[in-house]
């Protein structure tokens, strides 16, 4: 309701006027165009579009698909395209409209009230519903003059009653002209006709982007042969199939032609010969300028110095020019130290680099395992059994260390096998307590372990921390790493309930001065019940008790111990 | 004593890296500019050519380490210029002069291993390289022409790779770099033996270069087997997605109504260009033939396709003449056309690393981009669950999506 003050068109007798002779103006013309000579029927001829098509199809057969993509033109069919959804979406929001009649939110943007428009509608029905009556009773009325008939162009004609043979003549006659002008215009349809029976149905604009897709596969296509056909560099511009891609500003689309292409290459080398040449020309001539005025200001000012009675210049300039040297002295003294420093750290960097490069050289990849080259590098790092470690570490041991020697043989009475667990043992004493179980696992080779600025790392560095690997080096090295104290294992009688407090009182203890024990302590010292040895792994003592007894047992049965050595009473 | 007793005894000795946190190496150098790279002038017109002007982080990062010959673990997210990352460096470190094979690209899909090969190409234009896309699907006697016409790269799929190398076609002692694209879906189980097969030809020792948007835990494991101390350029998980794509899902009820959705969606769709996901050839086969129906311009493309059709559909949608693309993760890799800015996930993907893929087709290289899931009620939870994987965020699709394209 709002709208509709807003939507009154204003107008006047003078617009009224003028519009109405317009109109006349028009109908006058149309009058004379009708009285024109070449409008007349017997003057037609058939329709232009249809002549060209014809024209079109007898050249078809022998214009290869290239003359073909021109008759396409993109442009055009874009242009199309976008008309045609332009009007699309005028429709889509014409109807928008005029179905919510005016209570759309954009009713208010357009001068047209929609609302009096739909109501105005429901009124004319009914008026043309008067017309129409009105109308069929005309028609009636002039049945006996005008009758309808369809010509040869499937065009509906309406004429005198009397004039209708006249016509049908002429109707005759303009079907022979057209036969005469297009004698295979049948044959061609037909053959169109099974070229698009399904794409017939679709409409114009959907069938005219397959032709064009249809045309676009076959020059791609072509190209691809041409790729094929001839042994020749491939580039580029060869493989873009007119692809949408955006390129740098110094892109250049080089001919897919070799030699034009080359000389397409020559030339951008050429330019930007030249563009350097003239930068540099450019750049000399600003600094022999600059060089010039600095000289003319200089001369200008000692002049103006002169003339004021003052002394030249220079010594203030040396003056000034004492702490600026001292700062660039200063700034470059550090300069030459930092430069020294990261000379050198580059150094110890390069001298890392260069280590780890030979490990690298070093490392066999899983994957590359049996190739040519590759195993007499293996055979480096051959893996020992066991019985070749035990072995090796027996021929560096010093002599005063061996264990007593057996009765007869300086070999050992035990074998490994691969594992490096005990074999042939007669009894069946349990292996899990074997050395090779609780030795630390390396690795032969073993992960070689490169050395980094902040920490060590291997090759393949984690930075998750073992917890494995830690467990079983706390028994051996890392003990020794830290500061062992010195335990008295003679005490423990002392204080038997005081056991579990002790170990927190000993830590404290060891802050002072320690003093060895008396020579005479293990004379008059107190005397122990169990001598205890600190166990280099951590096992049941009572287990442990079992299987000495257990091997002493097999030993007596089976061989005859030195004397010295036999601790079994019988 | 036995052998399997040995290998048994080495397998436990070999590292359990299953707790190991991988992290992107130290002293990895950063170069700000590509004049700054050292690389050659010719290299340096293409790149810019291409349409670079400053390096990428990954490409500031990971360019030098390939040039100088280490063996390299570079991730990043989707488009930020991973390609071009091993591109430039295989061009760098070419000798032009020298006519055989000097590097070798896998990649998981044919559509792929061309693009590369046209990167290449396009990058490497004023250098007059010559790399030759050796994939499946194309006639076996006009590759073994161009191979034997001479070829500094070869940019190819495993299987016709690994074909022409047992033929003696492609010949491999001068082969001094392997580059693996999509790194995880190369060691993962379907392509792992591929890759060995081909590995297995190649010279001890050769360089190696892994590239993927994502690189999950167990391929990290395993890359001592085939690289030497490689230099890792690593992503956190909670960074891989990026800030330009916008991510969104419908909920619908029925599947049916994903359908409907799609139709209504087709105006947004068509404004730049659009790829549509489905999980299956037989979907995008439906689903393309709906849209028909309906009277919606679409195409598609799907492994089952014969390779004429596949290469013809990619030539439409990279000249623009297509604007909607329906298909399967055969897609979801890598492929790389600069005006898709929308993603439709019309089935959610079976992994958390094909949705970073898939949404990566939009958003090209600092580009804008949508993804649109499309959701049935049970599935809210998978889509939650890659939320939180990735720390992002879903939301419920706006009103206004068409705005964000």
């Amino acid at each position: 309701m709002m709208n509709e003050n807003s939507k009154k068109i204003i107008f006047n007798k003078s617009m009224l006027l003028s519009l109405k002779a317009e109109l006349l103006k028009k109908q006058e013309e149309v009058l004379e165009q009708k009285q024109l000579p070449q409008k007349k029927l017997e003057n037609f001829k058939p329709p232009l579009s249809k002549n060209k098509h014809v024209d079109n199809c007898s050249e078809k057969s022998k214009t290869s698909f290239k003359d073909k993509l021109k008759a396409v033109d993109t442009e055009e069919l874009e242009a199309c395209r976008k008309a045609k959804l332009a009007l699309e979406r005028k429709t889509e929001l014409y109807e928008h409209l005029s179905d919510n009649a005016g209570n759309s939110q954009l009713a208010g943007r357009f001068l047209v009230d929609f609302k009096t428009k739909k109501q105005e509608q429901v009124v004319e029905n009914i008026e043309n519903s008067h017309d129409e009556d009105e109308a069929t009773l005309l028609i009636q009325d002039d049945q006996n003059e005008w009758t309808e008939f369809t010509d040869c162009l499937g065009r509906t004609r309406k004429c005198l009653k009397s004039d209708l043979e006249l016509y049908k003549k002429r109707d005759k006659d303009l079907l022979r002209a057209v036969n005469k002008d297009a004698p295979y215009t049948e044959v061609e349809d037909e053959d169109k006709h099974d070229a698009s029976t399904n794409t017939k149905e679709k409409p114009f604009l959907v069938q005219k982007t397959n032709d064009y897709l249809l045309s676009l596969r076959q020059k791609w296509e072509e190209k691809e042969r041409d790729l094929l056909a001839k042994d020749k560099d491939i580039h580029y511009q060869d493989l873009l199939f007119d692809e949408a891609r955006i390129h740098g500003v110094g892109y250049y689309s080089f001919s897919t032609d070799e030699t034009e292409r080359r000389n397409q290459m020559e030339e951008l080398m050429k330019r930007r010969q030249e563009t350097l040449k003239a930068q540099q020309d450019a750049e000399e001539v600003r600094k022999k300028r600059d060089a010039l005025m600095a000289a003319r200001v200089a001369a200008a000012r000692a002049r103006q110095r002169a003339r004021a009675g003052l002394p030249p210049e220079d010594p203030k300039e040396n003056e000034e020019d004492f702490t600026t040297r001292l700062m660039e002295f200063l700034t470059q003294q550090k300069n030459e130290a930092d430069a020294k420093a990261k000379e050198e750290e580059k150094k110890i960097r390069e001298e890392q680099e260069k280590e780890r490069q030979k490990l690298r050289e070093a490392y066999i990849r899983e994957w590359d395992l049996g190739k040519e080259g590759v195993d007499d590098k293996v055979k480096k790092f051959r893996e020992m059994s066991q019985e070749e470690y035990v072995d090796q570490q027996r021929d560096k041991r010093i002599e005063e260390f061996a264990p007593p020697q057996g009765s007869n043989s300086n070999k050992s009475n035990y074998s490994f096998d691969s594992t490096g667990r005990m074999v042939n043992l007669e009894t069946n004493t349990p292996i899990e307590k074997s050395w090779s179980d609780v030795r630390p696992r390396v690795k032969t080779p073993p992960p070689p372990t490169i050395g980094d600025v902040t920490e060590q790392k291997g090759l393949y560095f984690s930075t998750v921390k073992k917890p494995e690997h830690s467990v079983k080096y706390r028994n051996f090295i890392k003990a020794q790493e830290e500061v062992t104290q010195i335990v008295n294992e003679l005490d423990e009688h002392n204080d038997g309930e005081d056991q579990t407090s002790r170990p927190g009182k000993r830590t404290h203890e060891t802050k002072h001065t320690e003093i060895a024990p008396p020579p005479t302590y293990d004379y008059y010292g107190p005397t122990p019940k169990h001598l205890k040895y600190e166990k280099p792994f951590d096992s049941d003592i009572r287990e442990a008790y079992a299987q000495g007894s257990k091997s002493l047992e097999t030993k007596t049965s089976n061989r005859q111990l030195p004397k010295h050595y036999d601790f079994t009473f019988d | 004593m036995s052998a399997s007793e040995v290998s048994f005894n080495r397998k436990i000795i070999s590292e359990d890296l299953s707790n190991v946190e991988f992290d992107t190496s130290e002293d990895v150098e950063v170069i700000p500019t590509f004049d700054s790279m050292g690389l050659r002038d010719e290299l340096l017109r293409g790149i810019y050519t291409y349409g670079f002007e400053k390096p990428s982080a990954i490409q500031q990062r990971s360019i030098l380490p390939i040039v100088k010959g280490r063996d390299v673990i570079a991730q990043a997210q989707s488009g930020t210029g991973k390609t071009a990352t091993f591109s430039i460096s295989i061009l760098q470190s070419l000798d032009t002069t020298l006519r055989e094979t000097q590097v070798l690209v896998l990649s998981p899909t044919r559509e792929l291993a061309t693009q590369i090969q046209k990167v290449i190409l396009a990058l490497g234009d004023f250098m007059n390289v010559q790399c030759h896309a050796c994939i499946g699907g194309t006639n076996l006697g006009e590759d073994i022409r161009k191979l034997d016409y001479g070829q500094h790269v070869v940019s190819g799929t495993p299987g016709r790779v690994f074909d022409m190398i047992k033929r003696r076609v492609l010949r491999t002692r001068s082969i001094k770099m392997l580059v693996l694209d999509e790194a995880d879906e190369m060691l993962n189980k379907g392509f792992k033996e591929q890759i060995y097969d081909v590995y297995r030809y190649l010279p001890p020792a050769t360089q190696v270069v892994l590239i993927s948007a994502t690189l999950p835990h167990e391929i990290l494991e395993m890359t001592s087997k085939f690289m030497t101390d490689p230099i890792r350029i690593l992503v956190k998980r909670d960074e891989l997605t990026l800030e330009g794509i916008k991510q969104f899902f419908v909920a619908v009820e029925r599947e049916e109504w994903k359908f409907d959705t799609l139709c209504d969606l087709y105006d947004t769709l068509t404004i730049t260009q659009a790829v549509i996901f489905c999980n299956t050839k037989r979907k995008v086969d439906w689903l393309t033939q709906k849209m028909q129906e309906a009277n919606f311009t679409v195409s598609s493309m799907h492994g089952d396709m014969p390779q004429k059709e596949r290469d013809n559909i990619m030539k439409e949608f990279r000249s623009g003449q297509s604007r909607v693309l329906i298909t399967t993760d055969v897609w979801a890799r890598g492929i790389d056309v600069q005006q898709v800015s929308l993603v439709i996930n019309y089935d959610l993907p079976n992994n958390r690393e094909l949705y970073i893929h898939r949404i990566g087709r939009s958003g090209r290289f600092g580009r804008k981009g949508v993804a649109i899931n499309f959701v049935k009620s049970d599935d809210i939870r998978i889509l939650r669950d890659i939320e939180q994987y990735y720390s992002t965020q879903i939301d419920e699709m706006p009103m206004n999506v068409a705005d964000l394209i």
